[in-house]
């Protein structure tokens, strides 16, 4: 692993955005996460890494409640989002949910026109007082997810008739249209290729200075690339967490160094 | 020899074959099966089929020749299958394709089955068109098909208008469809979004049950029940009239016997809506109910008016409710509280006692019934045309 980034000083200051403690994640009788404390900054890329099954969409649906869902799962713990406990009654997770945005490991646009795809969350959380003011945040989301060249000239055409690295793309715009406060994406470039790859890198590295940005990944080089903090999973366990450099370079507990030179997973 | 005996000898004959057939192709491998071309039993299989395919098509050909009663006819078609037998004993060798040929022969079979299928559908259109030129030779067409009165007459001189009868039809059915598409699809919606599984392992079967209650049942519960509910609370309140059969009657119950047709239908399409643009609205921060009208709704949409116009289907061709229901008068008119008729009603009344099938009072049931056809076969064909189109939409 020789593909290194410095990590950034304005990290060590940013203040925490979601702080994890004591995090316990049941399916039924299954055990999928255990304990885990994680605290993500603001305006930082944090990077889940680990074996596929060791919990990091488990946990990543943890931070905006989408394993509400799920009938059979339990959370147990505090996560905290701006010091308030997400998981506290008076919480509402449709609200919770517009603040912190999901993409999803598969592209899923809707059936319903690019335009109308990204018009999505302003329009059903009333954030355009016009239509003008709505095309711009469309054209905006557009262009920051590197899609708006590919599209401009058909925003009526369905997005399901994109291609799947355009699709990924599209999904991302919507996310960021409704303005969240923390992007969650789940291996959002698994469906890439290596260009439209390195666009979503590019973009994520963007929505760092407005966001913070969680990303589940398995490719070891685009954690390195992107993040600045990254978490290492096993098992539903967190085994390490620390600023990206060190964990590749100098990682503390012997699970991380056999996961990232290639030996576990 | 009878047609009873033939079948009984071809069936034991079939067995004997299969054993022989089986045991000829062990023999010939020096009973290692694993240096034949085709598994043992396939040998038996072929002996099987030669046996049976030339004896049952010839019997099949005596029928349609008018000779099955001839006695030749059994020994003739014994003879066939026995050569035929004796031709798959005969084609038995390590290098004989015997698995291929018996596939072959089960591919014929599936070919023809559909063969009939179509070929039935085929020949009722066909007999159904025979009939109906009749009828037209006899009686203008523009008089049966933009005539507004229908007054049979077996003495001649009829008025055979077919308009009273469309609009009662469609008047009924329209109903029917205000009734069931909003209870069907709020139904299905309620039972694939909200319910808990155990609630929906109950309750979808029992809503499919009410598809399969007879519809005379429903004529009687319309007749008993519904029509003189209607008639001492609605129509003479409100002066509407004073008949217990009325469209209103018919429709209502109608309704309710379709509901299962839409909800069924909607409930399997609104469950294909994959998870994931579910998944991809909550994380949005849209509620469920947001999800299920903006995103759900819209994707089975095409699926939805498929599931409708099946219904639709089904509501134009009903017959028992509505003579229970509705009555047995040809009319046209606004008033949902009168009584009115359809269709299929004048279809069996046209051909029920004393017929003479020359006669156009007679003949008009064919001309009506093609109508029907064409009108619900136009509705299946849009159905399943958008039905499928909605399919291609995931894959
Ligand atoms: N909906 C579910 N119902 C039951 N068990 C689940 C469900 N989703 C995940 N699990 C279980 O939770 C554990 C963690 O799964 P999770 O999807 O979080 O892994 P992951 O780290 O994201 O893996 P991958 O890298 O393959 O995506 C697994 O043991 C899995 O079987
Ligand atoms: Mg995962």
């Amino acid at each position: 692993m020789n593909v290194m980034r410095q990590t950034d000083d304005a990290t060590a200051t940013a203040e925490i955005k979601i702080a994890a403690k004591g995090v316990q994640v049941y399916y039924g009788d299954n055990h999928a996460i255990k304990d885990v404390d994680v605290d993500i900054a603001d305006r930082t890329v944090t990077a889940f890494i680990g074996p596929s099954g060791c919990g990091k969409s488990t946990f990543l649906r943890c931070l905006n409640r989408m394993n509400d869902t799920i009938d059979i799962c339990r959370v147990e713990g505090k996560i905290t989002l701006d010091g308030e406990d997400i998981y506290d009654k008076r919480v509402d997770p449709v609200q919770l949910r517009a603040k912190v945005g999901m993409v999803f490991q598969k592209p899923n646009p809707f059936p319903k026109s690019i335009y109308d795809n990204v018009a999505y969350g302003p329009r059903i959380h009333g954030l355009a007082r016009g239509k003008a003011e709505l095309d711009e945040i469309v054209e905006n989301s557009l262009r920051r997810a590197a899609l708006w060249g590919e599209v401009k000239d058909r925003l009526n055409a369905p997005g399901t008739g994109l291609s799947g690295g355009q699709q990924q793309r599209l999904c991302i715009a919507r996310a960021v249209a409704t303005s969240p406060e923390v992007l969650l994406m789940d291996e959002p470039c698994s469906a890439l290729d290596p260009i439209a790859t390195a666009q979503v890198e590019e973009l994520i590295d963007e929505l760092r200075s407005r966001f913070a940005v969680v990303i589940v990944t398995h490719s070891m080089q685009q954690a390195a690339r992107v993040s600045q903090k990254t978490a290492f999973f096993h098992l539903g366990n967190l085994v390490e967490f620390g600023e990206t450099g060190q964990i590749f370079t100098n990682p503390r507990d012997p699970r991380t160094e056999s996961y990232i030179t290639g030996r576990i997973g | 020899m009878t047609l009873g005996m033939v079948f009984l000898i071809l069936a034991a004959l079939a067995l004997a074959g299969f054993f022989l057939g089986r045991g000829r192709a062990l023999a010939v491998a020096g009973g290692d099966a694993r240096r034949l071309h085709s598994l043992p039993s396939y040998f038996g299989w072929q002996a099987v089929l030669f046996l049976a395919l030339p004896a049952l098509g010839l019997t099949a050909l005596a029928a349609f020749g008018g000779v099955l009663r001839h006695p030749a006819t059994g020994w003739v078609a014994l003879g066939l299958g026995v050569i035929g037998m004796g031709a798959a004993l005969w084609n038995t060798g390590t290098e004989v394709r015997a698995r291929n040929i018996v596939e072959t022969c089960v591919k014929g079979l599936l070919i023809l089955s559909s063969f009939i299928a179509i070929a039935t559908t085929l020949g009722i259109v066909l007999s159904m068109l025979f009939e109906t030129g009749q009828f037209f030779r006899q009686y203008q067409w523009t008089d049966f098909f933009f005539g507004t009165v229908w007054q049979p007459n077996f003495r001649g001189g009829s008025d055979l208008g077919i308009l009273p009868l469309l609009w009662g039809t469609l008047y009924i059915s329209v109903i029917a469809l205000l009734v069931a598409v909003p209870i069907g699809l709020f139904a299905a919606i309620y039972m694939s979004e909200y319910a808990g599984p155990k609630f929906r392992s109950f309750a979808k079967p029992a809503i499919e049950m009410l598809a399969g209650i007879p519809t005379i049942v429903y004529g009687l519960f319309a007749l008993i029940t519904v029509g003189p509910m209607l008639r001492d609370y609605f129509a003479q309140p409100l002066g509407l009239g004073t008949s217990a059969s009325s469209v209103m009657t018919a429709g209502l119950v109608m309704g309710v016997m379709i509901i299962p047709f839409v909800s069924s239908l909607s409930d399997d399409i609104i469950n294909a809506v994959p998870q994931s643009l579910r998944d991809g609205s909550l994380g949005l921060g849209a509620t469920q109910s947001e999800t299920i009208r903006l995103v759900v709704l819209p994707a089975a949409l095409p699926g939805i008016v498929g599931a409708v116009l099946l219904a639709a289907s089904r509501a134009v061709g009903e017959t028992m409710i509505v003579v229970l229901g509705a009555g047995a008068a040809a009319k046209l008119s606004l008033n949902p509280f009168e009584a009115m008729t359809t269709m299929t009603v004048k279809i069996v009344s046209q051909l029920t006692g004393d017929t003479d099938f020359a006669a156009p009072e007679t003949l008009v049931a064919f001309a009506l019934g093609l109508t029907l056809f064409v009108f619900t076969l136009g509705l299946n064909v849009l159905a399943l045309y958008i039905v499928r189109k909605y399919r291609e939409q995931y894959e």
